[in-house]
């Protein structure tokens, strides 16, 4: 197995892609530790520790740095470590250039960006460059390329890509390696929440001629976390059908 | 008890004699204490009083006695026993 004896953190994990790559990190033989602020996670790691490996649920704000430290130091007491990061927690809200909010774009910031890099900063500290770690950052084709009408959205991705790339080059020769998945239009809870002309737009614009799923983007995880990836870092990797932004 | 232990952590991390661990010993005066030097300082003291440490106490461990003060606000005791 792939991921077997590693003890990955993966937060947003309690539905979407976070739960996809918590399924397929446990069908690796990774332990896990899942994180997120809704219902559902605790149910997913019952499930995967009665089926396949252990998992532990914490729920929790990752805008609060206070959980952010909690999350890294309960791994810490109960494996010693952590081996794999996924930052995948990530909030979408619409909104055209001039109908953003302050506090529409302080609360993009905080959770898709501003919960990244303090999670980092813990985490690289009980990494153990012995056991090639790795961190995941989910970004977003809309980071990556820009998208019309969700703009701060997109901002705070394309924010997750500098600081993946950044991040990368400074962990290197400490041993961790950091990329980023950058997912196109994937069936997921926070797309179902935006206008229909807007996914219809979307799915229009896909050359594969489908919308991804969750596991098309927790292959791609399971990737750049196992040693299959040993000598990849500072890499986006989009996972998009071929879609156009 | 926990002074020792706090000494063993500079020592250890450093690769310094116990000795040269006194409540002056400052942030970048020695080659061996200098940024690398500090993060495995960091993650040695993290480990060793079961803590994680905010980026702003990191930032501020400059002396060991900044260390002490700063471990104390975790609740780390350093009463003479």
């Amino acid at each position: 197995m792939l991921l077997e004896g590693r003890v990955a953190l993966i937060t947003g994990a309690s539905r979407g892609i976070g739960a996809a790559i918590a399924r397929a990190f446990a069908a690796q033989g990774a332990t896990l530790l899942l994180c997120a602020r809704g219902e559902g996670v605790e149910t997913l790691a019952q499930e995967l520790t009665q089926k396949q490996r252990p998992a532990r649920a914490m729920r929790g704000d990752l805008s609060d740095p206070a959980f952010t430290r909690d999350l890294v130091a309960s791994a810490r007491k109960e494996h010693g470590r952590v081996d794999v990061l996924v930052n995948n927690a990530g909030i979408l809200r619409q909104g055209l250039i001039g109908m953003t909010t302050v506090d529409q774009m302080r609360e993009l910031w905080n959770v898709n960006v501003l919960a990244v890099m303090t999670l980092t900063q813990y985490a690289i500290r009980v990494m153990d460059p012995k056991r090639s770690p790795s961190i995941v950052n989910l970004a977003s084709i809309a980071g990556t390329e820009g998208m019309e009408g969700v703009t701060a959205y997109s901002a705070s991705k394309a924010a997750v890509v500098g600081y993946t790339l950044s991040t990368a080059k400074e962990l290197a020769p400490k041993g961790i390696r950091v990329n980023a998945i950058a997912p196109g239009f994937i069936d997921t809870e926070m797309v179902r929440g935006v206008t229909a002309d807007w996914y219809e737009r979307r799915i229009q614009s896909i050359r594969m001629g489908r919308i991804g799923t969750p596991e098309d983007v927790a292959g791609v995880a399971v990737f750049l976390a196992s040693d299959l990836a040993r000598y990849v870092t500072g890499q986006v990797i989009g996972v998009d059908g071929g879609m156009m932004s | 008890m926990n002074a020792d232990k706090l000494r063993e952590c500079f020592s250890r991390s450093l690769g310094i004699s116990p000795e040269r661990v006194t409540d002056d010993l400052a942030y970048n005066t020695l080659k061996e204490w200098d940024s690398v030097g500090h993060m495995a300082l960091v993650v040695e003291i993290e480990g060793a009083f079961d803590v994680m440490f905010d980026t702003n106490d990191i930032l501020g461990m400059s002396t060991v006695a900044k260390a002490r003060e700063i471990l104390t606000r975790y609740g780390v005791s350093f009463d003479a026993a």
